[in-house]
């Protein structure tokens, strides 16, 4: 248990704090000349389209279950617990 | 009460798709802080020589002073190429300076000066507008943008 | 809790009790008028935006007005008391205890509700419901500003003494036979936002005083002609009113977790994963207050902690939508009215936090911030998510405090179109923010754009209205004429449930 929180201090000191500095920190220096409609609508589009991704996933997932485990399906069969008459 | 009667623990089943799930979501939102840290950090910071625009709102209009001291009301003339650095403020209440098209947008605070910077690419009209309530004519408080040519 | 309307007995005898199933039908009753009120003022925003220029509302001040007490009259009268309500009826059964811990503040908390409600009606305020000073100071006309002030701060106090009566039942009263992690789902969700409640709500009280006394002229707390700063009043007020949306939206989670693992005829996938992010939910969402203000001038390391601070808020909500579906894989569902709100529900809940994380990335601020965008993302939670909860937990609850069933085709149908509307409106309101429509004007410019998404938006709108008329008048006809239903199992779905939904304290 020693050794771990000892090299969780070592950790913190090498990388977790000068990366913390770094990140909260940036940007003194004078910035670059850019159109920041380009920057920022591309970062949008970045995020919509993982956003589409991951939102199809879920939201198919639950329109396929949906349809295979309502009860009117060929299929459905009582779950276990049904046997037991508590959930 | 014993526990089965409850019928809702885990009955037995194990939990890992649950943690895999959750680290793929903690990982998408390392990946969108990262990304969003990094586009900030480029807009934010102004480039050298960029020229001020001191913006005051007030209701219902904004007032635009150049760095040469004249002043415009409720329409803003820049030229094409040029870095502006627009420091906004508020006479009265609050209101929000925005350019739209150009994707800049501050707060104008009475009593605190806030900046925000950017560099018009094409030659155009554009509209300003305000997007923080601020009483009667806040849907009215609007300007317009000329971007011109480069008189040099 | 069954059959409190079927035994008929005088007004009073139901007004002046301190039974925990009566002030939950005076929360049921109150809540819900007030959810028709909201909504009615809802439609004439959306009539008044069918088209550029002055239509059904004549002025902009009567404009302002109406969406500040829409605002206010749905989140503080309608979903903070439906969810009184909620907690009111079953957690003192989920618990196994006699009745609240309190009765008397119990009742007390719910009558300070409806004066409240009537300052905050009477005076109708225009500085939008969160009266950002110094428009709220030397600029909004009183004694509308003050009325809507002495209301927010009374219904504080009355969410607190709610707040102190949960936790104290659910931790103190339960049955010593119970463990701390054999309480119901729901009981959890209330746990826990009212332990938000009891830590943010302190903040806001004393900014309203403040505002108050800023207002009479005698302090400038926020007030820069007095040395004031209008940023310290965004801090105060978000630092209660982000953490209070967690307030908002737990408990109709904790709703789901009843409708779900019931209707798809399994036990919840996890319980011990809906504690945790009940309990992470309810400390994360402490660290994320000031994601509302990027805007204002805050320093790059600022907005760079409260966007860490709200991205670690989405992992807890991510682990609900999870724990939903897994409940439902390998289930035999029965899409009763119930369930087809609370999945609808789990569905918009997925599409507003997925707008959320993209409003926490400090750049597309610029984009979205006070434009249609914002106004469509938080209607996703309180429409979509909160008030989805709500209406299924109304229709699910209904034969057990009514002994009646409603009826299931117009409960269908108003759930399909309200699906559709909240879809209609408050997506496309989204894409309308991209356009750069800025939120709370009266009146916007004919550009054709924008036009046609407002038209999409209205019509959208008038279907939920609709719908809302239909459920009004199945709850009010099946309330008297429903089908008398088996109170052990009124859905049919078999089995018994795993705490005695039949059991009725006795009053006293």
């Amino acid at each position: 248990m020693k050794s771990i929180v000892g090299l969780f201090l070592v950790l913190a000191i090498l990388v977790i704090i000068p990366a913390a500095d770094y990140v909260f920190a940036a940007g003194a220096e004078p910035g670059e000349y850019l159109d920041r409609r380009v920057v920022i609508w591309n970062l949008f589009y970045r995020l919509m389209a993982v956003a589409f991704v991951v939102g199809t996933v879920v939201s198919g997932t639950m329109i396929w279950q949906c349809w295979r485990f309502r009860e009117s399906h060929p299929k459905a069969k009582p779950t276990p617990y049904e046997k037991e008459g508590v959930w | 009460m014993k526990k089965k009667e409850y019928g809702r623990k885990m009955g037995g089943h194990s939990n890992w798709p649950e943690w895999i799930y959750v680290g793929i979501v903690i990982a998408l939102m390392l990946w969108v802080g990262a990304e969003a840290w990094n586009v900030e950090r480029l807009v934010e910071h102004v480039p050298e020589g960029a020229e001020v625009i001191k913006v005051t709102g007030q209701q219902w209009f904004w007032t635009f002073e150049h760095e040469d001291g004249t002043k415009e009301i409720g329409e803003l003339h820049v030229e094409k190429g040029k870095a502006y650095k627009f420091e906004i403020t508020a006479k009265d209440v609050n209101h929000s300076f925005n350019i739209h098209d150009y994707v800049v947008l501050m707060d104008a605070i009475p009593g605190r000066v806030n900046t925000v910077w950017f560099a018009p690419t094409d030659v155009g009209e554009h509209d300003i507008q305000c997007r923080e309530y601020c009483g009667l004519i806040h849907y009215n408080m609007r300007g317009t943008l000329y971007v011109e040519e480069p008189s040099s | 809790m069954v059959l409190e309307l079927q035994k008929p007995r005088p007004i009073w005898q139901i007004m002046f009790s301190t039974h925990h199933t009566d002030v939950g039908l005076l929360y049921l009753i109150t809540s819900m008028s007030f959810l028709f009120m909201g909504g009615a003022l809802a439609l004439a925003i959306r009539a008044e935006l069918f088209l550029p220029g002055a239509q059904i509302i004549g002025d902009a001040m009567t404009f302002n007005r109406i969406f500040t007490v829409h605002g206010t009259t749905l989140i503080f009268l309608f979903i903070i008391p439906f969810a009184s309500a909620v907690g009111n009826y079953f957690v003192p059964i989920m618990v196994r205890y006699k009745d609240m811990a309190y009765p008397k503040l119990n009742a007390i908390a719910f009558w300070m509700i409806p004066p409240a409600g009537a300052l905050i009606w009477l005076g109708f305020a225009d500085f939008t419901w969160y009266a950002t000073p110094p428009y709220s100071i030397i600029s909004a006309p009183g004694p509308a500003a003050d009325m809507w002030i002495f209301g927010l701060k009374i219904l504080g106090i009355s969410s607190v003494l709610g707040a102190i009566n949960f936790v104290v039942t659910i931790l103190k009263c339960k049955h010593p036979d119970m463990s701390i992690g054999q309480v119901p789902l729901l009981a959890w969700s209330f746990l826990s936002s009212s332990l938000i409640i009891l830590v943010a709500i302190p903040t806001f009280a004393a900014a309203l005083l403040m505002l108050l006394t800023d207002r009479l002229g005698v302090t400038g707390f926020f007030n820069p002609a007095m040395g004031g700063d209008p940023i310290a009043y965004a801090h105060l007020f978000w630092f209660t009113f982000h953490p209070e949306v967690y307030v908002l939206v737990i408990p109709a989670i904790g709703m789901m977790y009843e409708i779900i693992p019931r209707f798809s005829r399994r036990p919840i996938f996890s319980y011990n994963s809906g504690v945790f992010a009940f309990v992470l939910l309810s400390i994360v969402g402490f660290s994320s207050w000031a994601h509302h203000m990027y805007a204002t001038g805050m320093s790059f390391t600022e907005k760079t902690v409260f966007m860490v601070g709200t991205l670690a808020a989405v992992p807890a909500s991510a682990m609900h939508v999870f724990n939903f579906i897994a409940t439902m894989w390998n289930g035999r569902i029965r899409f009763a009215t119930p369930m087809m709100w609370a999945v609808g529900g789990i569905a918009l809940f997925f599409s507003a936090g997925a707008g959320g994380v993209a409003n926490a990335a400090m750049p597309l601020d610029f984009t979205t911030h006070d434009t249609y965008w914002v106004v469509g993302h938080f209607h996703l939670f309180v429409m979509g998510t909160i008030a989805f909860g709500s209406i299924g937990y109304f229709y699910y609850m209904f034969p057990y405090v009514t002994g009646r069933m409603y009826n299931e085709t117009m409960g269908k149908v108003h759930f399909v179109m309200s699906f559709i509307g909240t879809i209609l409106v408050f997506f496309t309101q989204h894409v309308l923010g991209l356009y750069g429509m800025p939120r709370r004007i009266f009146d916007y410019p004919p550009i054709p754009e924008w036009i046609a998404m407002n038209q999409i938006v209205t019509v959208g709108a008038m279907i939920i209205g609709v719908s809302m008329a239909i459920f009004l008048g199945n709850m009010i006809y099946s309330s008297a004429k429903g089908k008398p239903v088996d109170a052990h199992d009124p859905f049919e779905l078999g089995g018994k449930y795993y705490y005695p939904f039949e059991q009725k304290n006795p009053h006293h």
